[in-house]
């Protein structure tokens, strides 16, 4: 334990030391000409002593000495993953099921809340798996297709009354044409160059929302959207439907896990057909691909129309959940924190999106106590995750190698 | 005409700013291929150092008597401190990183800029802070034509520091050992240059040129908030992007194009949409030019 | 650190919200909602500021409400975003909250105020001035500010009355709030015979007014009317106004009135009009709450008034109620009929407490009122 601690207690002081130097001028320069130095110790102490307890509870972990306390957790979910294995993977995933049916039955509102907004993002991080894990073009503008998915069926059903399930096919649709819209002129572009050009079209979708009065309300959003409606059989007098409009959270809960549900099904199967296996030798190496006769121009265009289709599909949900769309939930920071969702899930893999949702969306609600220190502990999160875990929480597997790997 | 003229005047002004942002994002990009999204923090917090000293200064009294001397000594204690603040950064959060997938980085510098961005909220308060106002305010008037002392002065401190930059980089040692560690870490780690020093170093100037360009719209705009890195940033980037990242000549070309885009756009035509047509030109050159006005042809990057 | 546990500590994150609920049955707990981070932050705290400042003065004075403890708030950020603010709704629900005051952006309150609407929880916006907050017909929903509709009119009717403005350029900055307002005072001025020469617009965000303000200087109109959201952009108009050399009168409104307003603008400030509630700062309630506000939070803001007002009404209701009842509750509110902070409480039936909007004007770093629909000039 001496020993590991010798290793990092020169980088740790020297951290420390320049973490002291960065908050003294912020904290103690007064603008009347006097210096104060309480302030900045008080609160680099207080930053001090947190680290270093973080500190020693790692140094102790990775020494060893606190297998009393680790050993039987990690014996027990050894014990678990031994007979996990052994079990056929679909119990699992009827496991999961069940639990994901139960869920709302077991909790209250906000988690149900919380849990819905997990499945949107779910579908949502899908999607731009399929642009940025599978076909690897960096993608900074995706919320856009989100929103236009939201306002096609705010403005289908508020202005012309059109129902849910009529509406979700336009959403999906004007989402993929949005997305070939933005797919075509990017197409030649690669790496960074693609990233700015999605981040200009995401930020012009983002504009035209907010200033199109006459279709999109501007600023002040779309009000009154009808939620969910379901025929349901009615035996009262003889057999007659009646119209059951999805307002209750707990209710609404089990369409946005269909949704999520549908979307991890079809994302699978995309990426293990032949398409699938396109868009990867794009990813992995495009001139390679042209070569061996993969139509990179038409596989390109439909990744993003099909990454397109899943956020259109998740933005016709929001809506009809929210019953209310306005430009600020389409803004550049969504973008990229579904982009994080996906970049610290593990590209490519979908368990890994479904936790680095989960991670994303439930962290800023935990840290919901902290009021306004939530953010900063949010970022510095993020850092220390990417730092622990850079290939994501649950990376890929691969198929086949990298050339420069094999060396 | 007179109002061509004043807006022909606002659209350099506001490219300088860009120009003089971008170029350390591309000085960065250049050396590493990151976008480091924190670069627009570190512009916030060069503004707001800035201000801290320049109060100081004047609240001790030195600034009615020598005060182009506190206004310099703020500019380069504001830039010594982001060129620490980035030296620290880089260390803790892109070093290790170097040499896992680029995507990675990416998601590490967008946290540190949530949480600088945040910190300097805690620290600062959450209301905007003044700059003291009296210096060099006013300006030439020619007929209904008004020119700022500041606007000369920014447009001439992008120019200063582009010629400047492209004399370090192209004619100096350190400059060559830049190029060499962009191009090949390990070939020139061969050739005895320290890569992780020489990053450091870049690192260390694009924040200074960040701290440096803080102060200037500081001093311009009269305030600095904690957000006011976050708008720009992407307008620089934006820039660097059009002008072929890693650029220096280009981030500058960039920088103006956006600018004079932008005022003219918003004088013009609608002041709504003027980031649209930003956005148009970005997106329409790259069309054409898909490495940006000046960037060289590159080869495949992965993301 | 092994990759197990650090999943584990993962998870026990994850769990820790919905543990928290757990609090002692004495407390009464109101929640309020604004946004504590992001573009808005400021406003947000000042409003939360306001809220604890409330508590604080309602516990001394009129002392605990029968059968509690004490008051505790459970304050949420929104940042401005309408997923969050139904989340934080939701949050509070979960907690068994009695009231909320909230929230600042009508993009958020109108969401958040469904939710809350579902499980008949009271809702008192201290800031929202959109007409939808209270038009939906909403049994819960009140509001303490005065709303668009009111101040348009008051605006134009100073300016005209005033001013003897004949022509005005008018500019806002593309939110609910400020387009609202904009669109108002532009028909307002027209139905009084004023020429509004241009409506342009800016976007959130933006530092560089320059463009527009060009424009503004080639018009000269008598006013140039600035509906934007928040001081800050506002005063960096300003700045650059007078630095290009613009002569007309700046008019603007009440997100304006923020003291912080003139401490970043500083001359450039002095001279400009704003629309605001009228509030006497004389009165022994402004008095009370100014005692307790200014030692720990500094100046005060537009927004902190009202709500503290809201905190205030919120909880005379409860007490006088006797209970949590939301129906008692929402009854007690409507009997309300007392001396504020900000003005004379008394709720009307849509929920609206209306507001007599008078125009201030910036004089010497202070904001002094200046114009009274009713009186003129004030001296």
């Amino acid at each position: 334990m001496i020993q590991e601690f010798k290793k990092v207690w020169k980088q740790y002081s020297i951290t420390m030391l320049w973490l002291l130097g960065l908050l003294w001028p912020l904290l103690g320069i007064h603008p009347d000409g006097t210096l104060s130095f309480e302030k900045t110790v008080t609160v680099w102490s207080y930053i001090l002593a947190g680290t270093f307890v973080c500190l020693v509870i790692y140094i102790i972990n990775s020494s060893g000495h606190l297998k009393i306390f680790t050993e039987p957790v990690v014996g027990t979910t050894r014990k678990f993953s031994g007979i996990a294995q052994a079990m056929p993977s679909w119990i699992w995933l009827c496991g999961l099921f069940v639990c994901a049916i139960i869920y709302p039955l077991l909790t209250g509102r906000y988690a149900t809340d919380v849990a819905i907004n997990v499945l949107l993002y779910i579908c949502l991080g899908l999607g731009l798996n399929v642009v940025v894990g599978l076909a690897g073009m960096l993608d900074l503008g995706y919320i856009a297709f989100y929103g236009v998915g939201a306002y096609t069926y705010a403005i289908l059903n508020v202005n012309y009354g059109l129902a849910f399930w009529f509406c979700l096919p336009f959403s999906a649709f004007f989402a993929c044409i949005a997305g070939c819209i933005v797919g075509y002129p990017t197409l030649r572009m690669r790496g960074d160059y693609l990233a700015i050009v999605t981040l200009g079209f995401g930020e012009i979708v983002r504009i035209i929302l907010n200033n199109w009065m006459t279709l999109t309300n501007g600023p002040n959003g779309i009000l009154g959207i009808k939620p969910i409606g379901i025929l349901l059989p009615v035996m009262e007098n003889g057999f007659t439907f009646e119209m059951f409009w999805v307002k209750k959270l707990a209710v609404f809960y089990y369409f946005a896990l269909a949704l999520a549900i549908i979307a991890i099904i079809a994302v699978k199967r995309l990426n293990f057909s032949r398409i699938g296996r396109a868009w990867e030798s794009i990813r992995e190496d495009e001139t390679a691909a042209e070569l061996m006769g993969v139509n990179t121009f038409n596989y390109k265009l439909l990744a993003y129309a099909m990454g397109a289709i899943f956020a259109g599909l998740a933005g016709a949900l929001f809506a009809a959940r929210m019953r209310f769309v306005s430009p600020e939930s389409f803004t550049f920071l969504e973008s990229v924190m579904v982009l994080c969702m996906v970049v610290l899930g593990g590209m490519g893999s979908i368990p890994g999106i479904v936790l680095g949702v989960i991670a994303l969306i439930a962290l800023p609600e935990v840290f919901r106590e902290l009021e306004s220190y939530r953010m900063l502990v949010f970022g510095s999160t993020m850092v220390i995750m990417m730092l622990f875990r850079p290939a994501g929480l649950v990376p890929a597997k691969r198929v086949g190698m990298r050339s420069e790997e094999r060396e | 005409m007179d109002s061509f003229i004043q807006q022909l005047i606002n659209g350099i002004t506001l490219g300088g700013i860009y120009a003089l942002i971008a170029l350390g994002y591309t000085m960065v990009y250049g050396v590493i291929q990151l976008i480091n999204f924190a670069h627009g923090e570190f512009f916030a917090a060069g503004g707001y150092v800035g201000v801290i000293f320049l109060s100081f200064f004047t609240g001790l009294g030195y600034m009615e008597s020598y005060p182009v001397l506190c206004l310099t000594a703020s500019f380069l204690l504001a830039m010594g401190y982001c060129a620490y603040l980035a030296v620290g950064v880089e260390k803790i959060a892109y070093k290790p990183l170097r040499k896992e997938a680029r995507l990675a980085v990416l998601l590490s510098a967008l946290g540190v800029s949530i949480f600088l961005s945040n910190g300097l909220m805690l620290t600062q308060g959450v209301y905007d802070k003044a700059y003291p106002s009296e210096l060099f305010q006013g300006g030439f008037h020619f007929g209904n034509v008004t020119v700022g002392y500041l606007q000369i002065l920014i447009v001439s401190l992008t120019a200063t520091l582009l010629v400047a930059l492209n004399l370090l980089v192209f004619k100096t040692k350190i400059g060559m050992a830049m190029r060499a560690t962009a191009q090949d870490k390990t070939m020139s780690a061969l050739v005895a240059i320290g890569s992780n020093r020489i990053i450091s170093l870049t690192f260390a100037i694009g924040a200074g040129l960040a701290a440096a360009a803080g102060i200037m719209v500081g001093l311009y705009y009269g305030s600095v908030r904690y957000d006011m890195g976050f708008v720009p940033g992407i307008k620089a980037f934006s820039a660097a992007v059009l002008g072929g990242i890693g650029n220096i000549t280009g981030a500058m070309l960039g920088g103006l194009i956006i600018g004079m885009v932008e005022i003219f756009g918003a004088g013009y035509i609608s002041g709504e949409y003027k980031d649209v047509f930003a956005f148009i030109i970005l997106i329409a050159v790259l069309y054409f030019k898909p490495t940006g006005i000046m960037g060289e042809n590159i080869d495949d990057t992965r993301v | 650190m092994s990759k197990r546990s650090l999943s584990t500590v993962l998870m026990g994150m994850l769990v820790i919200p919905f543990m928290i609920s757990m609090v002692s049955a004495e407390t009464l707990k109101i929640g309020s909602m604004s946004p504590l981070t992001g573009p808005y932050a400021s406003d947000g705290t000042d409003i939360k500021n306001g809220v604890l400042t409330a508590i604080e003065v309602f516990e001394q004075t009129e002392g605990p409400i029968p059968g509690y403890d004490k008051i505790e708030l459970f304050p949420q950020d929104t940042v401005c975003d309408p997923r969050q603010a139904v989340a934080a709704a939701n949050k509070l629900i979960n907690l068994k909250v009695v009231g909320v005051i909230g929230a600042y952006c009508s993009s958020s309150t109108i969401p958040s105020s469904e939710t809350l609407d579902e499980a008949n929880i009271i809702m008192i916006t201290p800031a929202s001035t959109n007409e939808q907050v209270t038009d939906r017909g909403l049994p819960y929903m009140f509001r303490m500010c005065g709303r668009d509709d009111d101040q348009a009119p008051a605006a134009a009717r100073f300016m005209k009355e005033s001013l003897n403005a004949k022509t005005i350029f008018i500019v806002d900055d593309k939110t609910t709030y400020s387009q609202g307002l904009a669109d108002g005072v532009s028909k307002n001025a027209k139905a009084l015979g004023m020429d509004v020469v241009t409506h342009d617009h800016v976007n959130q965000g933006d530092k560089d007014f320059s463009a527009v303000l060009t424009k503004v200087k080639a018009a000269n109109p008598d006013i140039f009317y600035m509906s934007l959201q928040g001081y800050s952009p506002a005063a960096l108009m300003c700045i650059q106004a007078k630095r290009m050399g613009i002569t007309s009168q700046i008019v603007t409104q009440d997100a304006t009135f923020q003291p912080k307003f003139m401490e970043v603008a500083k001359d450039a400030a002095e001279g400009v009009y704003l629309t605001y509630g009228f509030t006497d700062p004389t009165t022994p309630e402004y008095k009370a709450f100014e005692e307790k506000y200014v030692p720990k939070y500094g100046k005060i803001a537009a927004y902190a008034t009202y709500a503290y007002d809201s905190t205030i009404a919120l909880l005379k209701a409860i007490k006088a109620a006797g209970s949590t009842d939301p129906d008692k509750i929402k009854a007690e509110l409507m009997k309300l009929d007392f001396n504020g902070a900000s003005k004379h409480v008394k709720f009307k039936e849509n929920g609206d407490s209306g507001s007599s909007y008078i125009a201030f004007k910036v004089v010497n770093g202070e904001f002094v009122p200046y114009w009274d629909p009713e009186k003129g000039l004030i001296k």
